[in-house]
């Protein structure tokens, strides 16, 4: 587990600090609402190794991952690494309304942790393995704008580069195609970011004190504000389980135009893409058996119409260190989040689509406990 | 002044009507019979713009309703060979849920079907006994009186009460009210002066494969179903062009009579059914 110790240890402190017992709170939980609650966790959630990825879970590869996540070489023009735009002192964000590469691209950098979790990547979900999604932002020329040549060069030129690739794989860079390479490359990259994980927070212990009767202390505000987030809120129909997040695909009524005046397609495109891809768990580079990689998710989704201009639903774990929110970062802190879902202009979702989503219609005080909650995640 | 009398020629025309675009003539021609052009739309798309998105598209008609209907005015007044208007009874879209408790809708409605073209009143969303509003009880008398079709966003509980009211109604039900298409066939057995808007589904076909499901109601119904986009927000206006070639591929996949039925011609049988 990398880089949360820290920000475990400040959380547990603060956990003491705060002031009322739960014991004293006035806010009482339904039968359902506990168990929503109970299925918040518990946390973390055991993975296991990527079967598309023979590298997962290697600590050879890992430890050379973070390496290359750092490496400005697996760029074009050898200044800019993973790290550039998801940098760990930003939970592996960078905290810009969008990420910028060579240019800025159209879309907020997802903050990258416990992704073992996820059964697509990206925000438009065009990539079902990690390390597929890896290849994008190594290939795409707004952001590090290398080719499958360029990085194969650079492995074959770099001596330290060369004999970590010799050493890992097993095979002389040099009587590797360069796709072949790059994929490897990408594959040592996700055993890295496989490995960065949000440690128990402060919400973990508030569960267990809720739904166990744990000893916890914590102040009314955080309570009601989890009240509200599996009550009347229904923020955990969407964003349910230990990771906060369906891991799927909605629209929230947010406009999706790009700043060309066309229309970033979200999930429609990343369908397309995905099904294109020959970086699919199914694919060619997959390390994974065609028999069970052919009965992953992924190879049974329908391309349908309410796919144009859906975004994934991000994990809540960590949350409050990850803003700006939205695919586009448009909405800056959380209080603006909290205050789409209260006013969500329901004229934006069609009439039998997202009809879960209904204006919440919030007080000030309600806003401030939801936030609150959330900033427990 | 209903649309068969003013556009009696203009239809005529259109029967041979060309986008007028190479791409066009390639392609399957298509009735879109679910675009809506409403305010937010037209800021961002406007009226040429809106129009060469509807030619791109390779659209013989686009049925269009918007909110308000000065959208759909602009849209007609630009290109009414291809504009099939409809009219909306909201000012706003964010009246779908209340309009039909507003009598303000109903004298709004008068006054602009009195001075303006209009083949139909619609999209409008109604529910179960909503029907039985005297706002939507004075749209059916409308409709009845100017000869115009129903374009209902409805259960089919509101349907029954629709034919209930006026057994001579035209009503093309939107989204066929999301029912499977054994319940659409049941309403389409029912009621001969009913017509199915597949907008917004993507059940009935995958990979250009239409479902034998679907495929049983269209060979049932051979002139009664027709397909449409909705345009719901105007990020839906670029969304067209996909929608057609999406609809184009499945199309493909029944016998070319059949076809161009749902592609097209069903779109004219309603426009004249009277």
């Amino acid at each position: 587990m990398k880089s949360w110790t820290s920000f475990s240890l400040i959380l547990t402190f603060c956990g003491f600090l705060i002031q009322s017992a739960l014991a004293e709170e006035k806010v009482s939980f339904s039968d359902s609402e506990l168990a929503l609650i109970r299925s918040h966790g518990p946390w973390p959630v055991p993975t296991n190794p990527d079967p598309s990825n023979r590298f997962s879970g290697s600590e050879e590869a890992i430890r050379w991952g973070e390496q290359l996540f750092n490496d400005t070489r697996l760029s074009g023009e050898g200044n800019l690494s993973c790290a550039s735009c998801h940098q760990q002192e930003l939970s592996f964000s960078d905290g810009l309304t969008r990420s910028t590469g060579t240019t800025k691209v159209d879309r907020n950098t997802i903050a990258l942790a416990n992704l073992r979790l996820n059964r697509w990547f990206g925000w438009a979900g065009r990539s079902d393995t990690l390390w597929a999604q890896s290849i994008h932002p190594l290939l795409d020329s707004r952001e590090m704008n290398a080719t499958a040549h360029i990085i194969a060069d650079r492995v074959i030129n770099y001596e330290d580069l060369k004999a970590n690739y010799q050493a890992l794989i097993g095979i002389n860079p040099l009587s590797e195609s360069p796709e072949n390479l790059m994929v490897n490359i990408a594959k040592i990259l996700a055993a890295f970011q496989e490995t960065i994980q949000t440690p128990p927070s402060k919400f973990d212990q508030l569960r267990r004190a809720v739904t166990d009767g744990a000893s916890i202390e914590t102040n009314q505000a955080i309570v009601r504000g989890l009240k509200l987030f599996v009550g009347r809120g229904k923020c955990s129909l969407c964003h349910f389980g230990p990771n906060f997040t369906n891991g799927e695909f909605h629209d929230i009524g947010l406009p999706y135009f790009l700043d060309n005046g066309e229309v970033d397609t979200g999930r429609y495109g990343g369908i397309e893409l995905l099904r294109k891809s020959p970086y699919n768990r199914a694919g060619a580079y997959s390390d994974e058996p065609i028999q069970s990689a052919e009965n992953n998710p992924s190879y049974f989704m329908r391309l349908q119409h309410r796919n144009w201009g859906e975004f994934r639903v991000p994990s809540l774990r960590n949350v409050s260190k990850t803003a700006p929110y939205m695919h586009n970062g448009t909405l800056k802190t959380l209080e603006d989040v909290v205050h789409h879902y209260s006013t969500v202009d329901i004229e934006r979702l069609h009439a039998d689509g997202e009809t879960i989503l209904q204006p919440l219609n919030l007080t000030d005080q309600e806003v401030e406990d939801l936030v609150a909650f959330l900033e427990t995640l | 002044m209903t649309y068969s009398k003013l556009t009696g020629l203009s239809l005529a025309a259109a029967l041979v009507f060309s986008t007028g675009t190479a791409l066009a003539q390639e392609h399957q021609p298509l009735a879109d019979v679910h675009i809506h052009y409403s305010h937010d739309a037209w800021e961002i798309f406007p009226p040429k713009k809106a129009i060469a998105i509807l030619n791109e598209a390779g659209l013989k008609y686009a049925f269009v309703s918007s909110s308000s209907d000065d959208g759909t005015q602009m849209l007609y007044a630009e290109a009414p060979d291809l504009i099939v208007p409809v009219l909306r009874p909201y000012r706003r879209r964010g009246e779908l849920s209340t309009w039909m408790h507003d009598p303000t809708r109903l004298e709004s409605l008068k006054s602009r079907l009195a001075k303006n073209t209009y083949a139909g009143i619609g999209e409008f969303h109604a529910y179960g006994d909503d029907i039985e509003t005297d706002v939507l009880q004075g749209v059916i008398a409308l409709a009845d009186q100017y000869e115009l079709f129903l374009h209902a966003h409805s259960d089919a509980e509101a349907i029954h009460l629709i034919f209930k009211h006026d057994p001579d109604a035209r009503v093309l039900w939107a989204h066929s009210g999301f029912e499977d298409p054994e319940a659409v066939a049941d309403m389409l057995r029912t009621y001969p002066r009913l017509w199915s808007d597949l907008a917004f589904r993507s059940d009935q076909a995958y990979d250009g494969e239409v479902s034998s499901d679907w495929r049983a109601l269209f060979e049932e119904f051979p002139a009664r179903i027709m397909i449409g986009t909705d345009t719901y927000t105007p990020e839906r206006w670029p969304y067209v062009t996909t929608h057609a070639e999406w609809t184009r591929e499945w199309l493909a996949d029944l016998p070319k009579e059949l076809a161009e039925n749902i592609a097209w011609k069903n779109a004219e049988r309603l426009l004249k059914a009277r």
